[in-house]
């Protein structure tokens, strides 16, 4: 028999105002008879986890992470929201430390670890401003990723490198003015001449737009192909025919830039070709699997801010004589963050693990990405009402959660799109 | 027993038919002779203790304090030590050692400070080893340097421990050794095999000298310690750690100091309240006139 | 033999720690003596506040350093065999203390906020604190002799009694040390003005900029007090020396006013102002830990409440 522990500890222990990371062993017993209701081809989900520990190394490296966001970010938070401001000088300490290329192999300049601790750097940056773990997020585990898995040594050495160095910021560009979820309404097209590809066509939406030094830009090639028929490009900030477009004011993530990218006979060499002709849509789609995870991890990060702010305030706030924590229909909006975080945590982790693992996870990432988000806004608004008016106003934490969580619906996959990515594995 | 010593400065092997310890006493002997003789860089062993994190000690209902949920980190003042040990590896080239004592739990403590830059670590580790008397901490780590390291030039300490901030590790393991303590220093440099190091006192600062090997301990205002990267803590448990245990070790015998009571540090006070307005700050004058304690 | 000896190399905190020394050899049944190594017209003065015995150490030498003295202090130590010997926990002392201690193999008990001898069991119990001043631990000590640091101002300076009587040893010269003492440099006397205000003034955190200083300094005058600070003041923003830190590792004051202005209150800071008589906070964060610790709480802003008190208090 499975016995899953701690579930009580776990509301316990994330209940508390210091989040501690907590230990579970989950024991599977192979020889578990087959239950009236089960069919040989349907095996239970998740029952294939084990031994759910962190590593030390991982722990430390929370830590690590905690201690650089009190210092460095947690002070400039609030003022880079209000400003709308990249902050250039935190991205500069970031890179020093070795922070922007987490996933990324030694060799090519980045930290070499596995997926699940980039995740914990990214929930622990956006616990204290969801804008800089979203943008480490996109840089290194989508833009970073994809030139990694697809990319020639050529092209790593000189793209990879630096953008795993943090001396450049990475953007990807695919949605469109008119294609949004519906990527194969994107018009921009790509066109061999010669030497070079000659990119025409209008971006939007592009995080790090006005930022970044390297973009990744879909585009077809073969409009004849239909789903074969996108490729990728890497696009240098200094490829003629590129210009920054309008920049975006933002309700949440503002110091997160996004802009439009417009591409007016934009020339790129032929080698600056990502993987294939025709790979594009595929090479997307697996950008934005691991991509989905990071957002899950900026949820928990947003949720366990939100949780801290909302105990600490219930137990301070005084009404009637006594906190309001005392109060069952506080502790009860508490207890049910809590518990979603908790949820969160463990989709989350265990899509990561699966990516490390090398196994299947595109569906795990995506009820990861759903969840998360969906509790990051639930919880957002409810941590606005237990502060009541002070919640309400500039210089209250959960006023930018708030904000920041609703776009966590909608980017990287909406979450309808999630759910026909889930409902389209699980209904084979 | 014979001994042939060559003119290069290695010796060779003893041909001995001298029973088994006495051979073992004689090759020891020898290696420490070619150590001395060859000794290549210079070397700092900082000291650190693997302490609660206070910050996570909670207050039971009955006033008491709760451990349950306590995490464990390097000490503050210690965090001072290994960076300075560190950023003599890093100026100077010299060899930045770390050793501690304490449980086996540890053992993350010890990839932490090697994540910090240390080089190697030294680690010392029994389930007895929970609550350790400054005394008996200062005799296992005299007793691994002694033996084990055996080669330094400099060794580091932070002021005090986290947790029981007694300030007295450092200047007895300098007495257990053998060498000069200076305590409470803010900077420091190395110049010809001379410490020459500025210490706090009472009255001001003062600038001292003394010849390596010595042992300091160190101010937080020294440095800044770094937070380690993703990469270092990764190469960290890579890094080579030599683990001794409690039988490789003398006695430790009993401390002479015995705790009888650990009970949360009270402060009642009367938690007057008062507001902003003119009126209230009137009466929070009046207050402290009332009291006495201003004219 | 027996004894209570006490060692500091500061008349003050010598006049303290006699107080102690003396209540607890009247318990212990036995003597204090006193360790001198300044101004040998100190013996007298140290006799009439209730040695008695000055035992003498000859001065030394510009460029020797206090650490000379530790095998002449042990030496004489291993000869007399004192119940205990008391330190002034100042930089110096604590170091010599731990040093003496080693070689003695005694029982050291650092920081001590209070002793007192148990007559039942024949034992000094003695009071300290731990986790950065969360807990207070009682501890007994062994060995032989307890030797202990006492923080200044923990106990009043003793009476005085003219014309007591004493007698005066002198003890054998110490030989150099390996440590050299090549240059002091004094530090202005900030630090002392503070540990001895009667009313104290600290900034924190919530002080915006160095500038903003000067309003503080402007309240502190008014109140007639002492400007101190919070580590974070001094070690991360340097906007006032690290001598103005109050807390657990820097000056413990015991003022009968002490305000803090845009102060948190954490527990290291707050250790370091325990023995105040009246604590009064402003801070604009309600949940701040120091509202928990003082007597009379303004929460507000304290731009607002600065320059309000000042007016007040100058009527």
């Amino acid at each position: 028999m499975c016995s899953i522990v701690s579930a009580s500890t776990a509301f316990f222990l994330l209940s508390n105002s210091n989040y501690s990371v907590e230990v579970f062993l989950v024991h599977v017993n192979a020889e578990r008879p087959l239950g009236r209701n089960d069919r040989l081809d349907n095996k239970i989900e998740g029952m294939n986890v084990m031994d759910f520990k962190f590593t030390e190394e991982q722990e430390l490296i929370r830590k690590n992470v905690r201690e650089f966001c009190e210092k460095n970010v947690e002070p400039i938070a609030a003022e880079i929201d209000e400003n709308s401001r990249h902050p250039a000088e935190l991205f500069e300490k970031l890179a020093r430390g070795g922070w922007m290329g987490i996933p990324i192999p030694q060799e090519y300049g980045g930290a070499g670890a596995d997926f699940l601790t980039s995740i914990i750097v990214v929930e622990e940056l956006s616990r204290s401003c969801a804008s800089t773990g979203f943008t480490i997020s996109t840089h290194a585990g989508i833009v970073c990723t994809m030139v990694l898995l697809f990319g020639t040594e050529e092209q790593k050495k000189i793209y990879l490198t630096p953008m795993a160095e943090g001396k450049q910021l990475g953007a990807f560009a695919l949605t469109e003015p008119g294609a949004g979820t519906d990527v194969m309404a994107v018009t921009t097209a790509a066109v061999l001449d010669g030497n070079d590809y000659v990119i025409n066509g209008i971006k939007t939406f592009t995080s790090n737009g006005p930022t970044a030094g390297t973009y990744l830009v879909f585009a077809w090639t073969d409009k004849s192909a239909g789903r074969k028929g996108m490729s990728t490009f890497i696009v240098p900030r200094e490829a003629p025919g590129l210009r920054v477009g309008e920049h975006f004011k933002k309700m949440g993530l503002r110091s997160s830039q996004t802009s439009e990218m417009i591409f007016k006979d934009c020339r790129v060499p032929k080698n600056n070709l990502l993987g294939k002709e025709g790979a594009g849509l595929q090479m997307a789609m697996a950008g934005f699997d691991g991509g989905r995870i990071g957002i899950a991890a900026q949820c928990i990060g947003i949720l366990q801010a939100a949780l801290d702010e909302s105990i600490r305030y219930s137990k301070e706030r005084v009404q009637f004589g006594s906190p309001i924590a005392r109060n069952q229909a506080i502790a009860w909006m508490i207890a049910d963050m809590a518990t979603d975080l908790s949820a969160t945590r463990f989709l989350a982790y265990h899509a990561a693990w699966l990516k490390d693992q090398k196994l299947p996870f595109s569906k795990e990432a995506a009820m990861a990405k759903l969840y998360a988000s969906e509790a990051a806004m639930r919880h957002t608004v409810k941590a606005v009402q237990i502060h009541g008016g002070y919640g309400y106003c500039k210089g209250a934490k959960v006023e930018r959660l708030m904000r920041d969580a609703k776009i966590t619906e909608i980017y990287e996959g909406t979450s309808e799109a999630q759910r026909m990515v889930i409902s389209g594995a699980v209904l084979r | 027993m014979r001994v042939r010593q060559r003119r290069s400065g290695w010796s060779s092997l003893v041909l001995c038919s001298a029973e088994h310890l006495e051979y073992e006493a004689c090759l020891k002997i020898f290696i420490r002779k070619d150590r001395k003789r060859c000794k290549f860089m210079p070397s700092a062993i900082a000291c650190f203790k693997w302490v609660v994190d206070e910050a996570y000690i909670r207050r039971g209902p009955s006033g008491d304090l709760d451990f349950s949920s306590v995490d464990f980190k390097i000490g503050e003042y210690d965090r001072n030590a290994i960076e300075e040990a560190v950023r003599l590896k890093e100026t100077l080239g010299w060899k930045a050692v770390t050793v501690t004592a304490g449980l086996p739990e540890a053992a993350k403590g010890v990839k932490d400070a090697l994540s910090r830059g240390a080089d190697e670590a030294y680690f010392i580790a029994d389930s007895s080893f929970g609550n350790l008397d400054s005394s008996q901490t200062a005799l296992i780590l005299a007793e691994v340097i002694r033996a084990r390291i055996r080669e330094y030039d400099l060794i580091i300490c932070g002021e005090g421990s986290s947790d029981f901030y007694a300030q007295q590790v450092g200047p007895r393991l300098a007495v257990k050794l053998g060498i000069p303590c200076i305590s409470f220093i803010e900077k420091f440099l190395i110049e010809n095999s001379q410490l020459i190091a500025e210490r706090r006192v009472e009255e001001g600062v003062e600038v001292i000298t003394a010849p390596l090997p010595a042992l300091v301990t160190v101010l937080p205002d020294i440095n800044v310690p770094r937070i380690p990267g993703v990469r270092d803590t990764l190469m960290a448990g890579k890094k080579p750690t030599v683990k001794i245990s409690k039988d490789e070790l003398p006695p430790i015998g009993e401390p002479p100091l015995r705790t009888i009571s650990f009970k949360a540090s009270k402060m009642e006070r009367s938690c007057e309240r008062f507001g902003t307005d003119t009126a209230e700050i009137a009466r929070f004058v009046g207050s402290l006139r009332k009291k006495g304690v201003i004219g | 033999m027996a004894g209570v000896w006490i060692v500091s190399d500061n008349r003050g905190h010598a006049l303290e720690l006699l107080n102690i020394g003396r209540q607890l050899a009247a318990k212990m049944g036995t003597c204090v003596s006193a360790l001198l190594y300044k101004e040998r017209k100190e013996i007298e003065d140290y006799i009439n506040y209730g040695a008695d015995e000055v035992m003498l150490l000859p001065s030394l030498s510009g460029e020797q350093s206090l650490e000379s003295y530790v095998p002449v202090i042990s030496e004489e130590a291993r000869k007399g065999d004192p119940d205990l010997i008391l330190f002034a926990a100042t930089p110096r002392g604590k170091n010599m203390a731990a040093l003496i201690a080693e070689e003695l193999n005694a029982g050291l008990v650092s920081s001590c906020m209070a002793i007192d001898f148990n007559y039942g069991n024949k034992t000094l119990v003695m009071d300290r604190l731990a986790y950065g001043g969360a807990a207070v631990q009682k501890v007994t000590c062994s060995a032989r002799p307890a030797m202990a640091t006492i923080p200044p101002r923990t106990y009043e300076t003793t009476m005085r009694e003219m014309g007591r009587q004493g007698h005066v040893r002198e003890l054998p010269p110490p030989s150099p040390s390996p440590i050299k003492v090549i240059e002091r440099k004094v530090k202005e006397r900030e630090a002392k003005d503070l540990s001895e205000a009667r009313v104290v003034v600290c900034v924190g955190r919530g002080m915006e900029k160095k500038e903003d200083l000067t309003v503080a300094r402007e309240l502190a005058e008014v109140l007639g007090g002492a400007i101190g600070c919070t580590r974070p003041i001094a070690e991360e923003f340097h906007w006032l020396s690290e001598e103005l830190c109050i807390g657990l590792s820097g000056v413990q004051v015991k003022p009968d006013l002490y305000l803090g202005v845009g102060v948190s209150g954490q527990v290291q800071h707050l250790t370091g102002i325990r023995s105040t008589k009246v604590i009064a906070a402003v801070n604009k964060d309600e949940n701040a830990p120091i509202f928990k610790a003082a007597d009379f709480g303004i929460i507000g802003d304290i731009y607002d409440v600065m320059p309000k008190l000042i007016s007040e208090l100058k009527k």
